[in-house]
């Protein structure tokens, strides 16, 4: 009887330091590679490789800052990307399907987007607020 | 592991384990204070700084305004807009003091600031807000545009300065946004790190307070284990005792009692407690007093175990609540400490009291005596004829003798006396309120239980006593004097040869004077001082010298030539005879064998030697002649032995058995010669059973033979006698040629006295005999002279 607190303390502190390793452990398993093209953003500019083949890509943007970027591919239909009434950001709203992918503004360092991509020309911009105005756009060419 | 470690019962390790505990915790829980003062104290600036980050936005936005209200002619200060700016984004970068806006806020304090991507943000806004203002200012003085170098890396490339005006004024406002946001983030960051470290903080404490409390177990259950396997291996007995009994008993209980705990339990302990202790014991276990106590416990098997406890009270000790009793098993030493008390005090191979003992009850009955006037007697005992079986049969045997002596005088005595052996073969009885006349009674049950032969070692050993009775009248008394009393009545009868002597004032006298001698005659013995003399015995009818007495002297420094008459009886009275005895028949055998050598012995000579009745009676005789005549290599012919009439005449095993041993040495060869003989009461009839050759005719009957008819007719009567039983009779004590003439007329076969020679020393007797000297014994008669001439020729 008066074994039994200390027969299963041990245990149960030992258990719980193992839990709480294999909790942190977790989650890091890796993705399966798949064809992907760097894009590095800087201000105020995107660098990207001007062709590309065609099929799953995976955009691995590098964001070198040191403001917060975002990453929009849109396929050409025009030459020009239309504008909003401000004259500054293009409407997204406007391209609607063309948008092929879109990363989300994220601070310095290097993210991902995935994309199908089909032969064609395409922009690669950033439209938050004065950035593609400012010089955030290059295009590229699917093959 | 554990094993090797020192344990230290009393290192308050629980102590210092519930201490750690409490310094963890108190650890643990200041560090997450102080981690959340300090993350909430960033927050506190972090929301400065984006205040301050966001109200950029707006001054960027309203700068533009104002210039293009300032180009429209309208009235704006877009200056003043540009320098809160500037000022406001310095002070972001470097820390100080943001302006205030009017209308809006005050100044503001700004830390400088840490983050480098928020650092980097805000260097680009600076760079971009000297981008706007230098186009502001192009716009409002009509420069050109394009003249200006962009710091911040824009590519624009609308011509419109307007345009270009507002692409620079949206990028620091989204500048301006996006510091804002990065703070913002780093502020969440900071507060889900201070969460996760708060968490890992607080498990870390736990972890760290539960391995603490774990030791702190372990330590007490070692701790615990440690004084449980104490008091339970050891071989002492703890008992705790309660208002209701015993309460604990510890498992030795088993071991030292053979009885199970539970059966201690309550009042089951006192059940086994010995009658005369339980009060004690009680007492002890009630009111936790005195601190040792010792008492007697049954154990299983019906054995009184002797238990000495160590009390401690501990009815206000709240763990104990009661009374504990430390007991030791100490049986042993209390019987060793009886057997020491029996071994002072008693006789180790009788078993009866010791003469300390004796003395102690003759001290206490006296005592006892002086207050009630109850009379009492005390009786010495002393075997006869002990030593010869000592000597004979060896110590074994006299010591069986000894035991079924004192089992014998055990069993003739009363349960009250007390009997002791003093020593050696001498008892001593204490009979409280006992007459007189009753230890004559006793005495004689005593004598009589001895009658019974002993049989031992294959032999029947005949054993006598002389008692010594000294009668105390009630009163005052001495112990030391009634005992020596009763000693003096022992020698007395020994002496006596009746057995049995009650103590009168005249003994004392009488040995007074004895008991003086003894010690000097002691010492006489050791210093050499004894020395033998012969005396010719002579045949009256050639005058030729058939033998001499050896007669022992005593050459005393302090008292000069003392005569046998005045230090014998003290020697037999004190035992000194025996060594005394034995010196002389030492002597006179090899003075003997020595004549015998040199061939200067006559034909038939005898050399006498005197035989005490103390010698006689002690027992041994027999062996000691044999053993003196081997020594000196003497035929047995040569020796004869005198032995007193009373000695020879004696009743009782030791008479018999001094009769037999005699009877002995007579077959060996030994001649027996009576001495003194008439002046006894015993029956002359006795005779006739005796192995005697001789019998002396006592010099008082000789020196009468002139003048009293009597000792004539008794010396004419005693030679017939002698002569009827084939003996020979010889006159000692022959003084004058006309006591020579009547008793060689009266039938005398030989003759001794001064009137041929007085003892002499050894060497004057050697020349007496080399020179082959007879007495003329005829001319001696004839002329009744007044002396004898030895005269030449063998």
């Amino acid at each position: 009887m008066r074994g039994a607190l200390h027969r299963f303390l041990l245990p149960a502190i030992l258990g719980l330091v193992v839990l709480t390793a294999a909790g942190c452990s977790a989650g890091a398993s890796t993705k399966p590679a798949s064809r992907t093209v760097r894009v590095t953003e800087k201000d105020f500019r995107i660098l990207a490789p001007k062709r590309v083949p065609s099929g799953d890509v995976t955009f691995s943007v590098r964001n070198k800052g040191p403001e917060h970027h975002e990453l929009i591919l849109v396929r050409e239909r025009d030459r020009r990307l239309p504008l909003r009434g401000d004259d500054l950001t293009v409407d997204e709203d406007g391209l609607g399907s063309a948008v092929v992918a879109t990363l989300e503004p994220e601070s310095p360092g290097v993210h991902e987007v995935k994309a199908h991509l089909r032969p064609g020309r395409y922009w690669l911009i950033c439209n938050m607020a004065g950035h593609y105005m400012g010089g955030m756009r290059t295009q590229m060419v699917v093959e | 592991m554990r094993t090797g470690r020192e344990f230290k019962p009393f290192a308050h390790r629980g102590r210092r384990a519930v201490a750690a505990i409490l310094i963890t915790f108190a650890a643990f829980s200041a560090l997450s204070v102080a981690l959340s003062t300090s993350t909430t104290s960033r927050s506190k600036h972090r929301a400065t700084v984006v205040q301050l980050a966001a109200r950029q936005r707006t001054l960027a936005e309203r700068y533009v305004k104002e210039v293009l209200l300032v180009r429209d002619g309208r009235k704006a200060d877009p200056g003043q807009t540009a320098e809160i700016l500037a000022a406001s984004v310095n002070a972001l970068i470097d820390g100080g003091k943001a302006p205030s806006v009017e209308g809006d806020d005050d100044e503001t304090d700004a830390p400088r600031a840490t983050d480098p991507t928020f650092r980097a943000q805000l260097e680009q806004e600076r760079r971009l807000v000297r981008d706007l203002t230098a186009t502001g200012n192009a716009v409002l003085d009509g420069g050109s545009v394009k003249a200006i170098r962009l710091r911040a890396h824009e590519r624009i490339q609308v011509p419109d300065p307007v345009k270009r005006l507002g692409v620079i004024g949206a990028l620091t406002s989204n500048v301006s946004l996006n510091a804002a946001r990065t703070v913002a983030t780093s502020t969440d960051r900071n507060v889900s790190n201070l969460v996760s470290t708060q968490v890992a903080l607080g498990a870390a404490g736990l972890l760290v307070s539960l391995l603490l409390a774990y030791a702190l177990i372990a330590a007490t259950r070692r701790q615990t284990a440690h004084f449980r396997s104490l008091v339970t291996s050891s071989t002492d007995l703890v008992l705790v005792f309660g208002a209701s009994g015993c309460r604990y008993a510890s498992e030795s209980v088993t071991s030292m009692l053979d009885r199970r705990q539970e059966d201690l339990l309550g009042d089951g302990f006192a059940r086994f407690v010995h009658d005369e202790d339980r009060a004690t014991v009680r007492a002890a276990c009630s009111t936790g007093g005195p601190r040792e106590i010792l008492f007697r416990v049954m154990n299983k098997f019906g054995e009184w175990r002797h238990l000495e406890a160590h009390v401690t009270d501990l009815r206000s000790d709240r763990d104990i609540g009661g009374v504990v009793l430390n007991a030791r098993d100490v049986t042993e030493r209390v019987r060793l400490e009886e057997q020491l008390t029996e071994q002072a005090f008693h006789d180790s191979l009788t078993g009866l009291a010791n003469r300390a003992l004796f003395r102690d009850r003759v001290d206490q009955a006296l005592t006892r005596s002086e207050r009630s006037q109850d009379v009492l007697a005390v009786m010495l005992v002393d075997l006869d004829g002990f030593k010869g079986v000592n000597d004979s049969l060896g110590h074994d045997v006299g010591d069986q003798l000894l035991q079924e002596v004192a089992e014998r005088f055990g069993s003739a005595s009363r349960s009250s006396d007390t009997l002791a052996r003093l020593g050696g073969d001498e008892f001593g009885l204490l009979l409280e309120g006992t007459s007189e006349s009753q230890a004559i009674i006793l005495a004689g049950r005593l004598l009589k239980s001895l009658s019974e032969p002993v049989r031992l070692a294959g032999h029947d050993l005949a054993i006598g006593a002389s008692i010594g009775i000294v009668a105390h009248p009630g009163g005052p008394g001495k112990s030391d004097e009634l005992i020596r009393h009763a000693d003096v009545a022992m020698y007395a009868a020994k002496e006596s040869g009746r057995g049995c002597e009650v103590f009168h004032q005249d003994m004392a006298r009488e040995f007074g004077e004895t008991l003086g001698l003894e010690h000097e005659l002691r010492l006489g013995l050791q210093g050499d001082e004894f020395e033998v003399y012969y005396q010719p015995e002579v045949d009256p009818a050639h005058g030729e010298i058939v033998g001499v007495e050896a007669l022992v002297r005593w050459r005393s420094p302090e008292r000069g030539l003392v005569s046998p008459g005045d230090f014998i009886p003290a020697a037999e009275a004190s035992g000194l005879i025996g060594p005394l005895g034995d010196y002389v028949l030492d002597q006179a055998c090899s003075q003997t064998a020595s004549w015998l050598s040199e061939s200067i012995l006559p034909e038939r000579f005898i050399t006498w030697v005197n035989l005490s009745g103390r010698q006689l009676s002690s027992g041994g005789i027999c062996e000691r002649v044999r053993g003196a005549l081997e020594a000196a290599g003497l035929p047995a012919h040569l020796l004869g032995l005198e032995v007193t009439e009373t000695a020879m005449v004696r009743e009782g095993t030791a008479g018999d058995r001094a009769r037999a041993e005699l009877k002995q040495l007579h077959e060996d060869g030994v001649h027996i010669a009576i001495d003194d003989f008439g002046t006894g009461f015993s029956s002359l009839g006795h005779l006739r059973r005796f192995p005697v050759d001789l019998i002396k005719v006592d010099r008082s009957f000789v020196q009468g033979v002139e003048h009293d008819a009597k000792d004539a007719a008794i010396t004419a009567n005693l030679a017939s006698l002698a002569h009827a039983l084939g003996l020979k009779a010889i006159a000692e004590g022959v003084e004058s040629a006309s006591q020579l003439e009547l008793v060689r007329e009266l039938g005398c076969d030989l003759v001794q006295g001064f009137l041929f020679a007085r003892p002499m020393p050894a060497g004057d007797m050697t020349q007496m005999l080399i020179a082959g000297e007879g007495f003329d014994t005829r001319s001696l008669s004839e002329h009744f002279g007044a002396g004898i001439m030895p005269v030449g020729g063998a």
